[in-house]
C-alpha cells in the first residue's frame, strides 16, 4: 500500500507496487481532498522498484494532474539514470522504513465560536434518556436540549433527478409535501416549509427560512453544507448524520451547518469555514 | 399472541381521531401494554405532530412498504411513555402510494411485535380510509354531537359493518351546558341515532389544543380530567365494565373564574 | 339569405356579454375547520348583498352543505344526477328559503367520489359560471380524488385554517397543490384571543408566517355557530351575530366592496361571559 507523508511543506510518497497501480491508488487519495495537495512538491520513495523511464514519466504526470510536482526520487542504484533522464533529482537509497500515516490529515483543532451549538446524538439512546429523566426527576417535555442522531444509515432517496452534477435553482417557497431532489447542489430562493423535503448530493442553500427536512451530501459526502437565512429545520441530515434541535423562534441570522467530527455543528454564517474540506 | 388491531375512524374530519388515537394509545401503554400507533394519513400526516416526534422521523410507512427499510427501523419509540411507538406516514407522497393489501400486511407484521395496533384513519371514505380499515379487526368511531358529524359517522358505520368489523363509538367534545340548554345533542341521542355501543364520552376542553400544539399527549398530565377519561376508555377496551361519569356543566363560579375548559 | 338563420342571441352584437361568474373553491386539507360553514355563510352573505350565488357541495358520500343550509328536506336531485343526465340542473338546484338569489347543488350521499367524472364536473362548473355571479365549491377534507375534482374549474381558492399546528400543516400542503395559477386567500377560523394571549394557541401571525397568504378574514370561535349549523340557519343572515358580521365583511372583501385588512377579534369581556352574550 502506498502512502503519503508530509515533511514540512513537501510530500514523501512511498511506493510499494508497480507505479501504474500506485498512481491509481494515489489518484483516489488525492481526489478526496484535491485542493489540499495542490501546489505541493513531492519526493517518491521507490523502494526496490526498478521502473523504466516511461513508467516513471507517467507517474510524474499522474501526480502533476493533481497539482503535485515530483522533484526527486529515492531508490536502488538502477533508478539513478532513469531519474536523470527525466531531470528528477536522485536522492539516494531509502533511509529506513517509511511510516504509513493514517489517510486523513493530522487532527486540526476546531475552534467554535461562542454561539456555535452542538447537536448531541440521542436517537438510539431514547430509553437511557427516559431512565435518566426519571432518575433526575426531569419534566416530561423534551425541551431545551438539542437532539441529534449519529450513525443512522439513510438509503439514497428513491427519485434522484439525473441532471448531472449541477446546481438546481428554484425561486419560490416550497410547501409541505413538496420535495426537490438533485444530483449536485440545491439553491432555493424562498422558504422551505415544514413537511417539505430537500435532498442533494452536494450542498443546500436556502435564501429564506428552512423549516422542513434538508439532506445534503445525500450520497455520502460528509463535506456538504447546509446554509440558510433562517435555519430552523425539522431535521437536518448531512451524509449519514442526522440532527434536529428544539430551539424555536429566536432570531439568529444566517447560519451554516456542517459535520465536525461525528456531529453536525451549526455556526453563524459569518464564522463559517467555507473551505472545501474541514472534516 | 397477535395484537388487537383497532382502526380509529370517523368520516367527518376534525372530530378528534388523531388526538383520540394518540391518547388512547398512550393510556394503554401506561397500563403496561405494548402499543404501536400507525398513521394512515399519507400526505397529510399529523399523528407525529400530536405526539411530538416529528423531528425524529427518519423512515416512514411508505418506505417500509417499498422495502427501503425494515419495519423496526421506521418505528419511533416515545421518549416519555414506555411501550409506546409510532409508525409515521409519509408527507411527500399520497395515499395511492400504498395498496390495501400492502397496508394490511404492514399491520399484520406490527401485530407480531405488540399487544395493540391503533390505526389513525384519514378523514373521508376514499382510498386512505379503505387502506386504514384493511388492516383492522375492530373499529372505534369518533364523532362529535353535531348533525353533520353524526351523519358522516353513520355512513362510516355502514361501511365498517359491511366489512364485519366490530365497533364502538366515542362521543367527543361534548359541552354539557349546551346539552342542558337543548343546543346540543346528548350522548344518548347520538348512540340512539347510530345504534352503536358507547366506548367513551370526552368533554370539550381547551387543554387539548395546547397539549396538541406542544406535542404532548394529555394523559401525561396525571391531574388532568381528560387523562382520567382516556384511561377509562383504555380500561373499557381491555374489557372492563367502567361506568360513565356524569358530566356536569361547569358551575356558576367556575364559569366566572374560568376554571372548566 | 344568411340573416334568416342567425339565432336570436347573436342578433345583438353590440350588447355586452355577461361577465362570467367567479368560481371559488373553499378548501383546507384538514377536516373540521369550517369549510362547509364558511361556504354556506360567505355564500349567504354575498347573496344577501344582491349577487346571484350557487353553492356546490363536492363532498360526494359525505354531504353536509345541505344540512348547514337547512335545506336537506328539499333536495330532490344531486350533482351526480346532473352529471349523469338523470336530472337537469334546474331540477337539482334548490333555492334557499330566506334568500332567493342563493341556490344549492347538493352532493350525492350514497355514492363515492370516484364516481365523479372530472371533465364533466369541470364543464358543470363552467356552465354554472355563465348563470351565476359566484359559484362557491365546498371541498371535501383531504387531498385525494374528491379534492382534485373540487378544485378543477375554480381559478380562485379560499383556504380555511384554524390556529392549530396540524391545520396549518395540512393547509400548507393544499396551498402547494393549488399551484401558482390560482388566486388563493386565507380565512383564519375559530380564533380564541384569550388563549392566544396566554400563549396556549397560535396567533394569526404564527399561522401566516407559514402560509403567507392574503388574509380575507379572521373569525373568532363562538358557540352560536354550532347552534346555527345544527338548526340550518347561517349566522351570516343574523344581524346581531358578531361571527355573522365577520362573514359579511369577508363577502365584501371578496366582492371588492371593502378593501380593509381584517381585524383581530377582541376577547370576550367579563360581562359577555357572565351574561352569555355572543
Amino acid at each position: 500500500m502506498s502512502s503519503v507523508r508530509g515533511r514540512g511543506r513537501n510530500l514523501e510518497i512511498a511506493v510499494d507496487r508497480a507505479l501504474a497501480a500506485a498512481a491509481e491508488e494515489l489518484h483516489e487519495h488525492f481526489a478526496d481532498r484535491p485542493d489540499f495537495y495542490r501546489g505541493s512538491r513531492a519526493v517518491a520513495n521507490l523502494g526496490a522498484l526498478e521502473p523504466s523511464a516511461d513508467e516513471l514519466a507517467a507517474f510524474r504526470d499522474a501526480l502533476a494532474g493533481h497539482g503535485v510536482a515530483l522533484d526527486g526520487v529515492r531508490g536502488g542504484e538502477t533508478v539513478a539514470p532513469v531519474a536523470a533522464e527525466l531531470q528528477l533529482a536522485y536522492l539516494g537509497t531509502t533511509d529506513g522504513d517509511v511510516a504509513v500515516l493514517p489517510r486523513h490529515r493530522p487532527a486540526r483543532e476546531v475552534r467554535l465560536s461562542d454561539q456555535a451549538r452542538s447537536l448531541v446524538a440521542d436517537f438510539a439512546g431514547a430509553r437511557e434518556d427516559m431512565v435518566r429523566r426519571r432518575r433526575d426527576g426531569g419534566g416530561v417535555h423534551a425541551g431545551g436540549a438539542a437532539v441529534a442522531m449519529a450513525g443512522v444509515a439513510i438509503p439514497p432517496p428513491a427519485r434522484m433527478v439525473p441532471v448531472g452534477l449541477s446546481t438546481l435553482y428554484h425561486r419560490g417557497t416550497l410547501r409541505g409535501g413538496q420535495a426537490m431532489h438533485n444530483l449536485g447542489n440545491l439553491v432555493v430562493i424562498g422558504d422551505v416549509n415544514p413537511g417539505a423535503e430537500l435532498v442533494a448530493s452536494g450542498d443546500i442553500v436556502v435564501f429564506g427560512a428552512l423549516r422542513g427536512v434538508a439532506h445534503a451530501g445525500a450520497q455520502g459526502d460528509r463535506n456538504a453544507r447546509v446554509i440558510a437565512l433562517e435555519l430552523e429545520p425539522t431535521q437536518l441530515r448531512i451524509a449519514t448524520v442526522i440532527a434536529t434541535s428544539s430551539e424555536r423562534g429566536k432570531q439568529r441570522g444566517p447560519e451554516h451547518a456542517s459535520i465536525v467530527g461525528d456531529r453536525i455543528v451549526v455556526v453563524p454564517f459569518a464564522d463559517a469555514d467555507l473551505r472545501k474540506e474541514s472534516v | 399472541m397477535a395484537a388487537r388491531r383497532i382502526v380509529v375512524t370517523s368520516g367527518k374530519g376534525g372530530v378528534g381521531k388523531t388526538t383520540t388515537t394518540a391518547n388512547v394509545g398512550a393510556a394503554l401503554a401506561q397500563r403496561g401494554h405494548r402499543v404501536v400507533l400507525v398513521d394512515a394519513d399519507i400526505g397529510l400526516r399529523n399523528l407525529d405532530l400530536v405526539l411530538g416526534v416529528e423531528k425524529r422521523i427518519v423512515f416512514d410507512l411508505v418506505e417500509v412498504v417499498e422495502g427501503r427499510c425494515q419495519l423496526r427501523q421506521a418505528l419511533i419509540k416515545d421518549k416519555r411513555i414506555e411501550n409506546l411507538a409510532i409508525l409515521p406516514a409519509a408527507q411527500t407522497r399520497d395515499k395511492t402510494a400504498v395498496s390495501e393489501l400492502q397496508f394490511a400486511d404492514v399491520v399484520t407484521q406490527l401485530g407480531e411485535l405488540c399487544d395493540y395496533v391503533l390505526i389513525d384513519c384519514p378523514a373521508g371514505i376514499e382510498h386512505g380510509f379503505r387502506n386504514a380499515i384493511a388492516g383492522a379487526t375492530e373499529a372505534v368511531v369518533v364523532t362529535t354531537p353535531e348533525v353533520s358529524a353524526i351523519r358522516d359517522a353513520d355512513r362510516v358505520i355502514g361501511k365498517l359493518r359491511e366489512r364485519g368489523l366490530s365497533l364502538r363509538v366515542i362521543v367527543n367534545r361534548i359541552r354539557p351546558e349546551m346539552v342542558r340548554s337543548g343546543d346540543m345533542l346528548s350522548v344518548d341521542d347520538v348512540t340512539d341515532i347510530l345504534s352503536a355501543e358507547l366506548l367513551g364520552i370526552v368533554p370539550d376542553d381547551a387543554e387539548i389544543i395546547d397539549t396538541t400544539n406542544r406535542g404532548e399527549p394529555v394523559v401525561l398530565n396525571v391531574e388532568s380530567r381528560l387523562a382520567a377519561i382516556y384511561t377509562k376508555i383504555a380500561r373499557r377496551l381491555e374489557g372492563e365494565v367502567v361506568p360513565f361519569t356524569a358530566l356536569n356543566p361547569p358551575g356558576f363560579f367556575e364559569r366566572i373564574f374560568g376554571k372548566a375548559g | 339569405m344568411l340573416h334568416d338563420v342567425i339565432p336570436q342571441e347573436a342578433a345583438a352584437p353590440d350588447a355586452p356579454a355577461k361577465p362570467r361568474g367567479r368560481a371559488i373553491v373553499v378548501t383546507s386539507g384538514k377536516g373540521g375547520v369550517g369549510k362547509t360553514t364558511t361556504t354556506a355563510n360567505v355564500g349567504a352573505a354575498l347573496a344577501a348583498a344582491g349577487a346571484s350565488v350557487v353553492l356546490v357541495d363536492a363532498d360526494v358520500g359525505l354531504r353536509n352543505l345541505d344540512i348547514v343550509m337547512g335545506l336537506e328536506a328539499r333536495v330532490r336531485h344531486h350533482v351526480l344526477d346532473v352529471l349523469e343526465n338523470k336530472a337537469t340542473l334546474d331540477e337539482a338546484l334548490v333555492t334557499d328559503k330566506r334568500v332567493p338569489q342563493l341556490k344549492l347543488l347538493a352532493a350525492a350521499q350514497t355514492r363515492e367520489k370516484d364516481d365523479v367524472d372530472t371533465a364533466a364536473f369541470r364543464a358543470l362548473i363552467d356552465s354554472l359560471r355563465s348563470r351565476f355571479d359566484y359559484v362557491l365549491i365546498d371541498c371535501p377534507a383531504g387531498i385525494e380524488m374528491g379534492f382534485a375534482n373540487a378544485i378543477v374549474g375554480a381559478d380562485e381558492a379560499i383556504v380555511v385554517c384554524t390556529p392549530e399546528v396540524s391545520a396549518v400543516r395540512d393547509a400548507d400542503r393544499v396551498v402547494g397543490l393549488l399551484g401558482d395559477t390560482r388566486k388563493v386567500h386565507l380565512i383564519v377560523n375559530r380564533l380564541r384571543p384569550e388563549l392566544v394571549r396566554k400563549g396556549k394557541m397560535l396567533s394569526v401571525e404564527d399561522v401566516n408566517a407559514i402560509l403567507r397568504l392574503p388574509l380575507l378574514g379572521i373569525i373568532a370561535d363562538a358557540p352560536d355557530v354550532i347552534v346555527s349549523t345544527n338548526k340550518g340557519e347561517p349566522v351570516a343572515l343574523d344581524a346581531a351575530s358578531p361571527v355573522g358580521s365577520a362573514y359579511r365583511a369577508i363577502a365584501e372583501r371578496i366582492s371588492g366592496a371593502r378593501t380593509d385588512a381584517p381585524a383581530i377579534p377582541r376577547e370576550r369581556s367579563f360581562f359577555d361571559k357572565l351574561f352569555g352574550s355572543r
